[in-house]
């Protein structure tokens, strides 16, 4: 009944491009790594952030859509897949990130305990190098576990049809969500925050867990409506389907601009000298309008654009709006990560565009890996015939 | 001048998005259809405009913030300025709370009471029921005849095509 499921190869143009990417990412990196090295760990740094937060913001979408039993988005499910199974990759730039940052860039290796810093006895017992390590790697053998896990049951589901698969799946979702929650704060504080040691917001987890989110969400959308575009998943992909998503999108946009202001607002009222360092900065110099365009590109133009019923079923409008935020969310790590070492002026140069571009790059051949390893859609899941039928 | 009716009751999904299609066609009058639970894309399929309710939810929501900003503006930096923790009287991120909510307020409230008014709704009101087992397993159509070229007979045989379990003609202003 159901049509014939394939798998998927990169058209050979894109790969060649794609590749050239990630080879100049690559090698910008090595060399800056010889003559900017600060810049360039940023950048790695950067990099590392956006790749494993889109594999972990699939995972969260999986999990979230397994918790609540949702039919819906199962004829999609193997973009999310895909995207999750470049765990891995994001992982690999995280830790040499993470190893080159503790052997002498981290600025909270010299923190020395003077009478300045705000609870200094705890961060220097938090800030050792091999405590650090050591949660670092608990993280990440968390969500490779679980990613692994989830996207092994949903392939296999295809070959044996056990409708336990999906059962298995459902009970891995729950546990991923409450380790997911507490390892994805615990990493935003430790491989964002502590860029800035003096500096403290306990809503920052929240802040960058809606981020990757968001980010997540855009990407899933304009993979899967470039592959229509390719001629994949076309009779199965519905506006329906599409709509579900604009309307996640549109809802943690929202949510998004919501949590930013929540820390902004609570920091700006009380006004407190270790707190507010992180916006000054921010707001100073040339860092401003940048501050100021991240709230257009991230909320003020996808709120406008998503707001009305036609658009959010609209793939042409979905598109435009997911790469926008996928700038967007650049950006947004840009502004977390750049400023505690140029308070201010934005630095912009050959690094941040070999970082960007090999980012890019190594996005969509980990995706193309990925999305190669399956048929386009779980043939055998239970819900298959309730997500074609999809209706609002 | 009365209003003139023609209801048919159906037993079958099918069958009413059946006779739907068939008399939507024939470029009858449908006034409505009713169904005992939410038959997906019958609304496309009967023709009904998209509702215009969201045009009011965002217009309302629209003017609740800007009112509810040019009130607090008005409130702490103009009519009676109140030093709070040393910030400028006109401080932005201080309003925008309470105009979130303003908005919601606004849009929220104003759909509703729209939605009374576009569908003649007050507290009670008696329902005008086609038949009072739409509410359970029965799916009715409702046509306008809308002038002396509607002929009952034609439809009837066409409501027959469709299973029709009843067929039955009404006025309005009489016993609905």
């Amino acid at each position: 009944m159901n049509p014939q499921a394939r798998t998927f190869e990169l058209p050979e143009r894109f790969r060649t491009l794609t590749t050239v990417f990630a080879v100049i990412g690559g090698a910008g990196l090595l060399l800056g790594a010889v003559l900017a090295p600060e810049r360039a760990w940023l950048n790695l740094l950067l990099g590392g952030h956006y790749l494993l937060g889109l594999a972990l913001g699939a995972l969260f979408f999986l999990a979230i859509t397994y918790v609540s039993g949702a039919g819906w988005c199962v004829v999609l499910r193997r973009v999310p897949e895909a995207l999750t199974g470049t765990l891995p990759v994001g992982t690999l730039i995280m830790v040499a990130a993470l190893l080159i940052g503790v052997s002498g860039l981290f600025p909270w290796l010299e923190l020395t305990g003077g009478a300045e810093h705000h609870d200094v006895g705890f961060k220097t017992v938090w800030f050792g190098v091999p405590f650090f390590l050591a949660r670092a790697a608990i993280c990440l053998v968390i969500w490779l576990g679980f990613a692994r896990a989830i996207i092994a049951n949903s392939r296999k589901q295809d070959e044996d049809g056990d409708d336990d698969h999906t059962r298995n799946n459902i009970k891995l979702s729950a546990g991923f969500l409450v380790l997911f929650a507490l390892s994805v704060s615990v990493a935003s504080f430790d491989w964002v925050m502590s860029l800035e040691p003096d500096w403290y917001s306990t809503i920052f987890a929240i802040y960058y867990f809606s981020g990757i989110f968001v980010n997540a969400l855009a990407t899933i959308l304009v993979l899967l409506v470039w592959l229509r575009w390719r001629g994949i998943l076309v009779d199965m992909v519905t506006e329906e389907h599409l709509h579900d998503l604009g309307k996640l999108l549109f809802g943690f946009t929202t949510f998004w601009m919501y949590i930013w202001f929540s820390q902004y607002m609570l920091i700006w009222y009380a006004n407190l000298s270790e707190e507010v360092v992180y916006f000054v900065k921010r707001t100073s110099g040339a860092w401003e309008p940048l501050f100021l365009a991240n709230m257009v590109v991230n909320w003020v133009v996808p709120f406008f654009f998503l707001l009305s019923r036609g658009a959010k079923r609209n793939e042409r409008v979905l598109f435009r709006v997911g790469v926008v935020l996928m700038i967007g969310h650049w950006l947004d790590l840009y502004i977390m990560i750049f400023p505690s070492f140029s308070p201010t002026t934005p630095p912009f140069g050959l690094w941040e565009v070999a970082g960007a571009l090999g980012t890019i790059g190594i996005l969509f051949l980990a995706f193309a890996w990925q999305f190669g390893k399956a048929e386009y859609f779980p043939k055998r899941d239970p819900f298959l015939a309730e997500s074609r039928h999809h209706h609002q | 001048m009365s209003q003139r009716y023609l209801l048919g009751t159906f037993e079958r999904e099918e069958d009413i998005v059946g006779v739907v299609k068939k008399v939507r066609e024939l470029n009858y009058k449908i006034v409505d259809v009713y169904t005992p639970y939410a038959v997906h894309g019958l609304e496309r399929t009967a023709g009904f405009a998209p509702s215009r309710l969201p045009w009011v939810c965002f217009a309302l929501g629209l003017f609740g913030a800007l009112f509810k900003v040019w009130f607090e503006f008005w409130t702490t930096a103009s009519d009676w300025a109140i030093n709070v923790g040393g910030k400028p009287w006109n401080s932005l991120p201080a309003y925008v709370p309470i105009t979130f909510e303003v908005m919601v307020l606004f849009a929220g409230l104003s759909t509703v009471f729209a939605f009374f008014w576009s569908s003649r709704l007050f507290p009670g009101k008696k329902p005008i029921m086609p038949d009072i087992r739409v509410t359970n397993d029965r799916f009715v159509l409702v046509l306008e005849q809308e002038d002396s070229t509607f002929d009952v007979a034609k439809v009837q045989r066409i409501f027959k095509r469709f299973n029709t379990v009843k067929v039955e003609e009404r006025q309005e202003g009489g016993q609905g």
